[in-house]
């Protein structure tokens, strides 16, 4: 009973109800906009909500989160510039569509099958998230350990790009969050003897001038490209079509959960797998995949909404993010004093259940700002760069600032800006460096837990390891992940199958 | 091989903007290297927390982090430094062009000047020196623009989320108490 008053909380206060609807607008706008990521806009977001109320900020913030993965797919399909990732797979199909004057029809499907990709992902979460949080109870610290090194691996080893870039950048997080006076001893770690570095580098700042600047330096490369106009008919979907394709969506909404819940992974691997599936099992399409098939839609659009039930799951369970905008979310939490695990779970169940009731309004708000307002969002999409880019960089700048009242933050958020600017250019994954950022104090909490309670003997730790069943598992995990991404294994497996891995 | 388009990738950074796989972009070795000479300078000054005093202490994770960050840059470096370099490219035109250098240029301005100054004419200045600079259009579009822009931003920061900018050399506390009991009829 009490689970289903805080279930119900959101629709019980108009403030918060408000703030899911005006955040699934906005991660609408900013999830349809090429080169505004959803994970930009919610870091952004973090340093203006972290006076607010724990409630308010998360309501919005679950608002955007839900909207940006479903906005992507409008520009996907009316220009051909999918506006995240996870709306990649959408253009293939959504965009022949819109050239055969189909854009309404397009739109429609995906803002449907979105809401029930959303709603099979936020049921999974809410039916297995309490048994996994029980079953995470069990950890020891060492568990906790090779738990926050299997994130970070995984981000690294599951992105684009090399593996060895991946643990670079995972332990550069690391040592960004060893940064100033050790919590324990108060002995000081990479502080080069300045005083202003003694309290610590702001993840805020660190995750703001990656994401937000990066991003807006990158953009500067592509000012004078142009949003190309579309004309739009009727876009709410027949039911007899809805209904032809239920089947097809369940089954890859299946894919999106279980794929987003993957620490690591998110709504664009979901959607790409999903899409593959439809085209394995579709016998029939009405019209080829690539050419406009209604299935190419259906696919990608139910898994990536499904990710986003999935990915929580990690999130809230363990305290390790399902993909990127949950790392930041989880980073939210802490500022707001919670702490997410297994713990919360137990200590503020209110917490899940209030979650999960985001999570359905903002998926009903999805669906209805998704048959509406079309005019409007075409004006927004077609915001000349020139104008977004600076006041991208002014946003950045505000929100880094906002946090400690601090300019030495918005200096921190400048450098890593102009550092991940390179980063990116050069290959290497941002995700990683965060990850290990927020993951730092897990890490090395948990280590030093593990290795005191062993009289540090490093024999007695690994003796520990194999005999419990738990560590081994996530040890060997670790290995997998590990080994699987390096040449070695590659070459193992074209010798074995006889093919180029 | 595949040119990877710059206008799709994620935002999360997790693919490459431009650049092929098999090639090495312009300034990337470079930058290789600079992050296997300050990943050495960070394993130095780990080793200085506490040495090899205890595997629980303070310097162990530091230690292992810039262990690792050493082990992979380095490998990163030999790759980088086996792959052909890209003679599509080039550093000033596709890495580093003049309009990046401006802009990191004005925002470490706006740094600077933020405190003085302060916000709103910090970003004022900033705004049209850089919807100028971008959008090439005359100086009424580009100042009335700036001007909107920055009014609804400071409308929504400073009033809906209270945000507290530095004041600098306007008043706005000042302003806000005027409009506020403007609003409220002249009550106090």
């Amino acid at each position: 009973m009490t689970a289903l008053m805080d279930f119900l909380l959101v629709f019980s206060q108009p403030q918060l109800l408000l703030l899911v609807g005006v955040g699934t607008f906005a991660g609408i706008y900013v999830g349809a906009i090429p080169g505004l990521s959803v994970t930009m806009a919610v870091s952004i977001l973090i340093s203006f909500t972290f006076s607010w109320d724990v409630y308010p900020a998360i309501s919005l913030m679950i608002g955007i989160y839900m909207g940006g993965v479903y906005g992507g797919s409008r520009t996907a399909i009316l220009l051909n510039i999918p506006g995240a990732p996870s709306a990649i797979a959408t253009a293939l199909d959504g965009y022949p569509m819109a050239q055969r004057g189909e854009a309404g029809t397009a739109i429609g499907v995906t803002t449907v099958m979105s809401f029930i990709g959303g709603f099979v992902g936020i049921g999974v979460l809410a039916l297995a998230a309490p048994f996994v949080s029980d079953f995470a109870l069990k950890f020891q610290p060492r568990d906790y350990m090779l738990l926050a090194i299997l994130g970070i691996l995984l981000v690294g080893s599951l992105s684009q790009g090399s593996l060895v870039k991946g643990i670079f950048a995972g332990a550069l997080g690391l040592a960004i969050g060893a940064v100033g006076r050790d919590p324990l001893t108060f002995a000081e770690r990479f502080t080069f003897d300045l005083r202003l570095m003694e309290g610590g580098i702001s993840f805020i700042a660190v995750m703001i001038g990656m994401f937000g600047v990066s991003e807006a330096l990158l953009q500067l490369h592509h000012v004078d490209k142009t949003a190309v106009r579309q004309k739009i008919s009727r876009i709410v979907p027949s039911l007899s079509t809805v209904k032809k394709h239920l089947p097809l969506s369940l089954q890859t909404s299946t894919i999106g959960v279980v794929i987003g819940a993957l620490p690591g992974t998110g709504g664009d691997i979901a959607a790409l797998m999903a899409y593959d599936h439809a085209k394995r099992v579709t016998k029939e399409p009405e019209r080829p995949f690539g050419e406009g098939a209604i299935e190419g839609l259906v696919a990608p659009e139910t898994a990536n909404n499904a990710a986003v039930g999935g990915a929580f799951i990690p999130m809230m369970t363990l305290g390790i993010p399902g993909d990127a905008v949950t790392a930041i979310m989880i980073g939210a939490l802490f500022i707001h004093g919670l702490n997410p695990g297994p713990m919360l779970m137990i200590d503020q169940p209110d917490m899940f259940w209030f979650i999960v009731g985001c999570l359905v309004t903002a998926n009903c708000f999805m669906l209805l700002f998704g048959l509406t307002g079309i005019r409007v969002f075409t004006k927004i999409v077609e915001m000349p760069r020139s104008v977004m880019i600076p006041l991208i960089m002014l946003l950045s700048i505000v929100g880094a600032f906002a946090v400690n009242n601090s300019i030495t933050d918005v200096y921190w958020m400048l450098g890593f800006g102009v550092f991940g600017y390179f980063m990116r250019h050069y290959g290497y994954p941002l995700g990683p460096v965060i990850l290990g950022v927020i993951l730092s104090r897990l890490l090395d909490d948990n280590w030093r837990r593990a290795i005191i309670s062993e009289r540090e003997d490093l024999g007695r730790f690994f003796e520990g390891i194999v005999t419990s069943p738990l560590s081994l598992v996530l040890f060997v995990a670790v290995i997998l992940i590990f080994v699987s991404q390096t040449p070695v294994w590659r070459w193992g497996k074209a010798r074995i199958f006889g093919k180029e891995a | 091989m595949q040119r990877i388009d710059p206008d799709h990738h994620d935002g999360t950074s997790d693919a490459t903007p431009g650049g092929t796989p098999d090639k090495r972009r312009p300034g990337e070795l470079g930058f290789a290297v600079i992050l296997l000479a300050a990943s050495l300078f960070l394993l130095w000054e780990a080793y200085g927390i506490a040495g090899f005093d205890k595997l629980s202490s303070a310097g162990a994770i530091p230690m292992a982090a810039s262990l690792a960050m050493v082990v992979s840059a380095a490998l990163v470096a030999l790759r980088t430094g086996r792959l052909p370099l890209d003679r599509a490219e080039t550093l000033m035109r596709d890495i580093l062009p003049v309009r990046v250098i401006l802009f990191a240029g004005l925002l470490v301005g706006y740094g600077l000047l933020l405190r003085p100054l302060g916000f709103l004419p910090t970003s004022a200045l900033f705004l049209i020196v850089a919807v100028k600079l971008l959008a090439h259009r005359g100086w009424l579009w580009t100042v009335g623009i700036s001007l909107i822009s920055l009014l609804v931003i400071w409308l929504i920061f400073r009033i809906v989320f209270s945000v507290l900018m530095p004041a600098g050399i306007v008043p706005e506390a000042e302003v806000v108490q005027f409009f506020r009991a403007l609003m409220s009829g002249g009550e106090k």
